[in-house]
Parts: structure tokens; C-alpha cells; sequence
């Protein structure tokens, strides 16, 4: 018998794990380049667009259960120090009011490395306590009404005063990650620099940036038979169920997590948040189903972020533009806690270069806790590597997308393997063009280098793994009047995965696609699929729903097979009709499951491994040009082309609608987006929606926005590759770069807002 | 007081001080209207006051006595969807979904001011409806083909 678990290894957003999968059943053939494909590849429209333009797609904030009370949560007002003295009694005796937790009614679980209602105080807007009522204003107002005295302690909110001398302990482990330094080399840098023609060495910073989905973190919450049923907004249900299953000592039968829609996760939505074990813990002790939803404040303060860096960054080149080292010194601001994302890597992976070194540090400060946020690390090193290799064409007078051509890596450098498939070349290519990279950068050479509006352009290229991977699962299932379910437990954040798995199923089973329905995000019908994270749900579950979806098409090709008075192999369908070859007889879907009743026509489907040794990644190429107002300091750009390889693309439409919203966000960070603290008083300064500065529609410039042809047939059987994250990490390096370009002058920190432009 | 809320009348005992938000969504159950800022700056709960769009977590309910109110489940026809919606599907015009009932009724109501908007009377008109996910492109887009359809709301 072949075997049937294999050890394989799963790459998600740059971490790396070695897990036991399950082999699938079957192992199709590629669908590659030239296949013929009718569904998979068509602009369909948006499964659950209907829904959400009618206001009838129920978000978790939407959710109200008979008898369901709502909760506030009390936060530290100070970012260091200890809670002396807290009392709800206060509040418990308010009109409306039904219970009052604190850390002594919580399980002992820890969320970035701090316990629940921890009485030591690590951020402003730690969660102290919190409070259930009637109405949400009732549970906000019973807030005010808690006796709470703490003392403060001298904190640090920036890496420089974690790191400095005398810095209080922002965690009793230290101030660093116990990794820090993270050192990563390979050649011989100073042998590198020492061959070089030019060398430029600078440093640049990044800032921390804020998810800011419109949707907050919040969990609705409710018991019964001892069994806990949780509504939440989560990128993860499968992994919310395992966090508040162990929290509460309960078997994974006794948790039900449920996510229908969702109002944007961006990465920060990734297991059970603070909110979940609040609503969980007060349903239990009220006996009444429990709403808690971050307010706008505590989402922008204690929900994740993505972390500020510094990047002291040398770099060397031949005359020719061959590079002969990298080295870069990276500090990243992580807060409270978080996992190591690494800035560092894409210095290791994108250019092509013999000898590079990277040492990161990870600094705690006195701050709500990083999170993954969109490509996260990437979008950070993007933006030194970018501008460094930019500086370095300016040094050595060579066009920046020749310099980028010259050292293009064939291999995946960083782990020394072959890359599935590469199209970046043919991304350089058709985005110059569709830019007229070369038409323009003439122009903004011969312009008027006195005048108050100046023009420039930029460009930057992406890398980002996007593989995806095991363990993930579908079920196909066709109803007896011939629609059909396509059924996993992964989660579609407005992302199209819907749509998307109804595209392959429907491809397989030759129906058409309104007859399909794809049902996500409910850990007791469904089964497992992982967080929709890191680029992955298309190319892991994509798979999953194409094994299904045959083992289906089989199992009802048999059944037609005998109603038509042939072989299952004489059949082919289309249009959710049966035809057979040799009799020309036709039958449709609805009629064989009719005539079978309630007979159940079934497939179940895994997602395999990845090929051995081989990087899977998309890759891209992104233009930009601005205009600079030289005496206020205003950028604004003009238009951005990018050009994308993701391998086979199962919608356009729906894709490329992925891609502008990146490259908003890239140009976002690029631009405005910063949390700004009170250093002195180690509080946000920025969190509400009106001083943390998102893109607005007035912000948006043309977006040309593309995919090269293509399929990647190594990576897995549907040709296609994570789309989600690429389009974000090359916009703020693209933009840097053509700010630079109008000015003539040296871009080292973003987002460049017009106090930093005029500095310039 | 009494509001008229999608053609039906409520009369309701509120405080002076509950928001049009806060009726619509906890009284009314009708939670196509969003909470996001909570204070007029993202446009997420954006609702039709006697046809002009207005922000609902900035008006207050006592203020509404005896005036027609509409919300994103009051848009559609008996048969078919709003012009409007219509056009947000067509042109994928949405993402996630959360700030999209806000978007449409500001586009209805930019489109019923302003019958032939240009692309930039479009980004003027909606430049108080914040989206995340970045479907401004595709907003823009299925505004100006909902006008140019002169398929002109009719809310």
C-alpha cells in the first residue's frame, strides 16, 4: 500500500514549519497553461456581493441573540506600572448593568506574552477589566463608575528608549527577543565591499502602521449544554476553537466558532484576541449570550500593528551594477509582543547577490503588540532595499530597472532551492511598458529643477512566498435537484474565496456556476481548513475543492452512466448537463440526482504537499510617478502601474481588485499612515480615524494594475499562486524612489508627509 | 417621536441624546448601517435624511421627529435591486463589505444632487466614505456607470 502521511514542509509568510500531511487521494494532472478551461479564469461575480449591497450580510458586530448583553472593556490609562487598588463594585450596583470581570473570573491565558487583565500594567489600553449590561452605553457608562488606582513606572515606546542605558524592564525576559540578534549570512560581506566600485551605506526607517479595518475585533458569545458557540471575526475559526477550547478546559466538541462575514482582517484577525475570552467568560457568567466589540480606540491601540523598523543598510556594486554585498542591521519595534517577522529576508532573496548579511533586532517597547499585517516584514524591507538599490543606480548612473535586471536571481538565494516557476522578467517588461518607464524617466530628467511642482518616477520589485500548502480540506456535496455545496472550513475576509473554490468545483464538475454555493467559517459543519493568512487560501483549499469536486463528478458520472446506458468514460459534461458521447443522450445533473433521490453524491478532497525543494512565490513589478509640490511638501501621485506573477488566475475580476486594494494600502503607508505616541506620556496620539490617516478616494491615482499569463503547473494542480499580500510591498519603495527622483534629493523615512518632503 | 424609517412609520420613546445610529441598529434591528468611527469620519453608517445623505452616528434620533429616513435595506425595489447596487456588483465595487451600504447611499445621494457627475465630482461627492479594503477604483467606476446609465436613483 503507498503511503499515506508524508513529513513535508509548509512555508507561511515567511515561517517556515515541518508538518505530517496526508497524501490526497488522487493527484490530477496540472491544469497548465494551455488547458481548457471554461470556468476557472472567468470574471464571475462576487458570490456574496448581493448580500453585502443590500445591507443583509451579517457581520459579527450584526449578531444579536435573544437576551444578549453587551460589554465595555476598562483599559490602563498609563503604559507602565501596577494596578494598587480595582473595584467594580461601583459599577455592578448601576441600573443595567449584569456582571463585572477581572483577572481573578478569567482563565489564565496569555495573549502576546500578557496575561488577561495582567494587574501589571505592560501598554496604555491594556485590558484591566471589563463590564456587561443591557446596552453598550450602559456597560460604557458603568466604566467611568470603577474604583481604579494604579501606580505609575517609567516606560519605553520607542526602540530607542528600550534600548537606551537606563530603560525600565518592558518585560521581565528583558527588552529584546532572547533571538535578538537574529543573524543570517552567507558569502563574505566584507570581501563584497571590499571588490565593490561603489559603495552607499544609509539608514531608514519605517513606521509602525495600523490595520485599521473597518470592522473591529469583537466576539459574540453564548453558551448552552455546557457548550460555548462563538460569532467572531477571524481570519482563523479553526484556531479561535483550539485558543478558547484549551482556555476554558474544554474538549474542541464543546467549542463551535462561526465567521460568515467579515469587515477586513488584513492579518491581524489570527486566533482568539482579548474580546473572545471576555464575551466567553461573561456569557458563562451571565447564562445570556454576550457581545464584545472592540470600539474604534482600543482596535487602534491594542489589536495589532505593523512594527516600526530602522535599517542601517550598506550595499555594494560592480560598475556594471552587479552587486557584490549586502548587509543590513535591522531594529524592529515588536511592542508588547508578537512573532519575528523578518524585514531582512527579502534583502536575502530579491537580487541577485553572492554575499549578504542581516542581523535583526527585536525590541518590547511599552506598546499594544505587533501583528501580521499584509505581507508583513516584506513591506518593511522593501522599502530600504528598494531605495538602496535606487541610490545605487543614482551612484553608478545606470537606469534603477537596468540595475534590477542585471542582478536578477534565478534561485531562491535565501534557502538555496529552485523557484517553481519566476515571471518577474516578463513583469519588468510589460509594466515598463504599459508605464513607458523609459519615455518617462527622460521626462523628469530634463525638467526644471527650480520649479515648485516637480515630477519624478520610481520602481520596485516583489517577492513574497505564496504557495500555500497542507493540511486543507473540502467536501463537494450535489443535492438531489442537482446544486451543489462546496463546503471547507477556511474564510473569506473580502477576498473572493467564496467565489473563487465555486469557480474550481464548478470547473471540475462541468456545471454551471450559479448552481454552486460555497459555505465557509463554521468549525462544527465544516472541515479544517487553515487561517486565511499569508496568501493561501486559493493555492491550499484550491486544490482540496479540485479533488472533491472530481471524486464527486466520479461518483455522478457512474450514476448518469447507468441511467444513459453507458460508461462513465463515454460521459463529458457542461452546463450542469450530462452528454454522452457514443449515444449523444443527455441528461442533466437535476435529473440523475433526482431519479437517485435522496441517494448522496459526495466528494472529499485534501490538499497534497509541495514539491521538495522548491521555493513557490509571486512575484511582481510596481511603477509609480508623483508630483511634488516643493513648498508645501505635498506629493501626490499620478499613477502606478504593477504588473503581477500568480500564477494561474481563477478570477481576474475579483483579483485584480485584490491588487488595487494593495497597492492603496502600500500607497497609504507610503504617504500618511503612522500611529503617532506621546513619547513622554507613552499614550497613541492618533487613534481615532480622523488623525490616523487611511487613503481616501481623493487620494487614489490611475491604477493600472496586472497579471502576466501564466500557470505554474510545479506548484500545484490548479496552475495558481497567493495574490492577497504581493501587491502592497513594493509601493512604498516605488513611491519612495520617485519622490526622490523629482527632488533630487534622498528619501530615508516614510510616510512622507509634507513636514518630512519639505525637510527634504 | 415619530420616524419614518424605509416607508414604515415608528413611534419611539428614545433618550434626547441616543443617535440615529444607535435607533437604527439596536431599536430597529436594521443592521445594514454600520459602527465603525462612531464620530463622523469613515462614512460607514451613512443613511438618506429626507433624501440628502448624513451621517447617522452624528444625527441625532430626537432630530429625525416626523422625517423620512433611508437606509440600505430600504433601496431595493419589490424586484429588483437599486440601480445603484446594481452597478457596486457589476463593477465589484466592494470588498469586504463593511463600509459598502454607507458607499452606495452617499453615491445615491451624489447622483440624485448631481445627475452627470465627472469622475472628479465622484471623488469629491464620496470622499466621506472611508474603505479599507481600497475598492475606490471600482467605486468610482460603478458611481459614474449607475449615472451615466442614467439609471438616476430613486430611493
Amino acid at each position: 500500500m503507498p503511503k499515506r502521511f508524508v513529513t513535508t514542509k509548509v512555508e507561511i509568510e515567511g515561517r517556515e514549519e515541518t508538518k505530517i500531511v496526508e497524501l490526497p487521494a488522487r493527484n490530477p494532472d496540472p491544469w497548465g497553461e494551455d488547458a481548457d478551461l471554461h470556468v476557472v479564469g472567468q470574471r464571475v461575480v462576487r458570490m456574496d456581493a448581493l448580500e453585502k449591497v443590500t445591507g443583509e450580510a451579517r457581520y459579527t458586530a450584526d449578531v444579536h441573540l435573544q437576551g444578549m448583553l453587551f460589554a465595555a472593556i476598562l483599559r490602563a490609562p498609563v503604559p507602565r506600572g501596577r494596578v494598587t487598588s480595582l473595584d467594580l463594585a461601583p459599577a455592578l450596583a448601576l441600573d443595567g448593568v449584569r456582571a463585572g470581570i477581572s483577572i481573578a473570573d478569567v482563565p489564565d491565558v496569555k495573549i502576546d506574552g500578557v496575561r488577561l487583565f495582567d494587574q501589571t500594567i505592560f501598554y496604555a489600553n491594556q485590558p484591566l477589566a471589563a463590564i456587561c449590561a443591557d446596552s453598550l452605553e450602559t456597560a460604557q457608562r458603568a466604566l467611568e463608575a470603577i474604583t481604579l488606582e494604579i501606580a505609575r513606572e517609567p516606560h519605553a515606546v520607542t526602540a530607542e528608549q528600550a534600548l537606551a542605558d537606563n530603560a525600565p524592564a518592558v518585560r521581565p525576559s528583558g527588552n529584546t527577543h532572547k533571538g535578538s540578534p537574529r543573524v543570517s549570512s552567507r558569502g563574505d560581506v566584507e570581501a563584497g565591499i571590499a571588490e565593490a566600485d561603489a559603495v552607499i551605506t544609509r539608514e531608514y526607517r519605517t513606521p509602525t502602521a495600523l490595520h485599521t479595518a473597518l470592522e473591529p475585533h469583537g466576539a459574540v458569545a453564548e453558551w448552552s449544554g455546557g457548550r460555548l458557540t462563538i460569532y467572531e471575526s477571524t481570519q482563523g475559526i479553526f484556531m479561535t476553537r483550539r485558543e478558547v477550547a484549551k482556555a476554558f478546559g474544554l474538549p474542541l466538541t464543546d467549542v463551535r466558532v462561526i465567521k460568515n462575514y467579515m469587515g477586513g482582517g488584513f492579518g491581524a484577525k489570527n486566533g482568539a484576541p482579548h474580546s473572545t475570552y471576555i464575551a466567553a467568560a461573561l456569557a458563562k457568567i451571565t447564562g445570556r449570550p454576550v457581545s464584545c466589540i472592540l470600539d474604534r480606540e482600543g482596535e487602534q491601540t491594542d489589536a495589532g500593528n505593523r512594527c516600526a523598523t530602522i535599517q542601517r543598510v550598506t550595499i555594494g556594486a560592480k560598475r556594471d551594477g552587479t552587486l557584490t554585498a549586502i548587509s543590513v542591521d535591522v531594529t524592529i519595534s515588536l511592542g508588547i509582543g508578537g512573532w519575528l517577522s523578518s524585514p531582512a529576508r527579502i534583502y536575502h532573496e530579491l537580487y541577485q547577490c553572492a554575499n549578504v548579511r542581516s542581523a535583526e533586532t527585536f525590541v518590547y517597547t511599552n506598546t499594544g503588540a505587533m501583528a501580521s499585517f499584509r505581507a508583513p516584514g516584506n513591506v518593511e524591507g522593501s522599502f530600504g532595499l528598494e531605495r538602496a538599490m535606487d541610490t545605487l543606480a543614482r551612484e553608478l548612473n545606470l537606469d534603477p530597472l537596468e540595475l534590477r535586471r542585471r542582478n536578477y536571481a534565478t534561485r531562491d538565494q535565501d534557502r538555496d532551492r529552485v523557484y517553481s516557476d519566476k515571471r518577474l522578467d516578463e513583469c519588468y517588461r510589460l509594466g515598463a511598458e504599459r508605464f513607458g518607464w523609459t519615455q518617462a524617466r527622460s521626462r523628469t530628467r530634463a525638467h526644471d529643477t527650480g520649479a515648485r511642482l516637480r515630477r519624478g518616477v520610481g520602481m520596485s520589485s516583489i517577492v513574497w512566498s505564496a504557495g500555500g500548502g497542507p493540511p486543507a480540506y473540502a467536501t463537494v456535496r450535489i443535492n438531489r435537484d442537482g446544486t451543489i455545496e462546496v463546503l471547507s472550513g477556511a474564510q473569506d475576509l473580502g477576498t473572493g474565496a467564496r467565489t473563487v473554490l465555486a469557480q474550481i468545483a464548478a470547473e471540475v464538475l462541468g456545471a454551471k456556476i450559479s448552481d454552486v454555493r460555497t459555505v465557509l467559517g463554521d468549525t462544527e459543519r465544516l472541515p479544517f481548513a487553515s487561517n486565511s493568512w499569508g496568501s493561501i487560501t486559493t493555492a491550499s483549499v484550491g486544490p482540496a475543492v479540485r479533488v472533491a469536486a472530481e471524486e464527486a463528478r466520479d461518483a455522478l458520472f457512474d450514476a448518469a452512466a447507468e441511467m444513459l446506458g453507458t460508461e462513465p468514460t463515454d460521459l463529458e459534461s457542461r452546463d450542469s448537463e450530462i452528454h454522452a458521447k457514443s449515444n449523444d443522450k443527455c441528461i442533466l445533473f437535476s435529473e440523475v440526482c433526482n431519479k437517485l433521490g435522496d441517494v448522496m453524491i459526495s466528494g472529499h478532497g485534501s490538499r497534497g504537499p509541495n514539491p521538495e525543494g522548491t521555493a513557490i512565490s509571486a512575484f511582481g513589478a510596481q511603477f509609480a510617478e508623483v508630483e511634488v509640490d516643493g513648498e508645501t511638501g505635498q506629493v501626490r501621485v499620478l499613477r502606478i502601474v504593477s504588473a503581477h506573477d500568480s500564477g494561474r488566475i481563477i478570477n481576474p475580476t475579483l483579483a485584480e481588485s485584490q491588487l488595487e486594494g494593495g497597492i492603496i494600502q502600500g500607497l497609504g503607508y507610503a504617504l500618511f499612515e503612522e500611529r503617532v505616541m506621546d513619547d513622554r506620556l507613552g499614550i497613541t496620539l492618533n487613534s481615532t480615524m480622523h488623525d490616523y490617516k487611511i487613503p481616501m478616494i481623493g487620494d487614489i491615482p490611475p491604477i493600472d494594475a496586472f497579471f502576466v499569463d501564466g500557470a505554474d503547473v510545479i506548484a500545484n494542480h490548479t496552475g495558481a499562486k497567493g495574490l492577497a499580500e504581493p501587491p502592497i510591498i513594493g509601493v512604498a519603495g516605488a513611491i519612495g524612489n520617485a519622490v526622490a527622483d523629482a527632488l533630487g534629493a534622498d528619501v530615508l523615512e516614510i510616510p512622507l508627509t509634507p513636514r518630512r518632503v519639505r525637510a527634504l | 417621536m415619530r420616524l419614518s424609517v424605509n416607508g414604515a412609520s415608528y413611534h419611539i420613546t428614545a433618550p434626547a441624546h441616543e443617535t440615529l445610529l444607535e435607533t437604527l441598529r439596536e431599536r430597529l434591528q436594521l443592521t445594514g448601517t454600520k459602527l465603525v468611527c462612531g464620530r463622523g469620519e469613515c462614512g460607514a453608517c451613512t443613511v438618506l435624511l429626507d433624501g440628502k445623505s448624513v451621517y447617522a452616528c452624528l444625527t441625532l434620533s430626537a432630530a429625525c421627529d416626523g422625517r423620512d429616513i433611508t437606509t440600505i435595506e430600504g433601496i431595493k425595489g419589490d424586484d429588483a435591486l437599486h440601480p445603484m447596487q446594481a452597478a457596486f456588483i457589476e463593477h465589484d465595487a466592494l470588498q469586504c463589505g463593511f463600509c459598502t451600504p454607507g458607499q452606495i447611499l452617499a453615491a445615491i445621494a451624489l447622483v440624485r444632487q448631481n445627475p452627470d457627475p465627472t469622475e472628479d465630482d465622484v471623488r469629491r461627492g464620496m470622499s466621506g466614505n472611508l474603505c479599507r479594503c481600497g475598492a475606490y477604483p471600482k467605486i468610482i467606476r460603478a458611481v459614474m456607470a449607475a449615472a451615466q446609465a442614467g439609471k438616476a436613483p430613486d430611493a
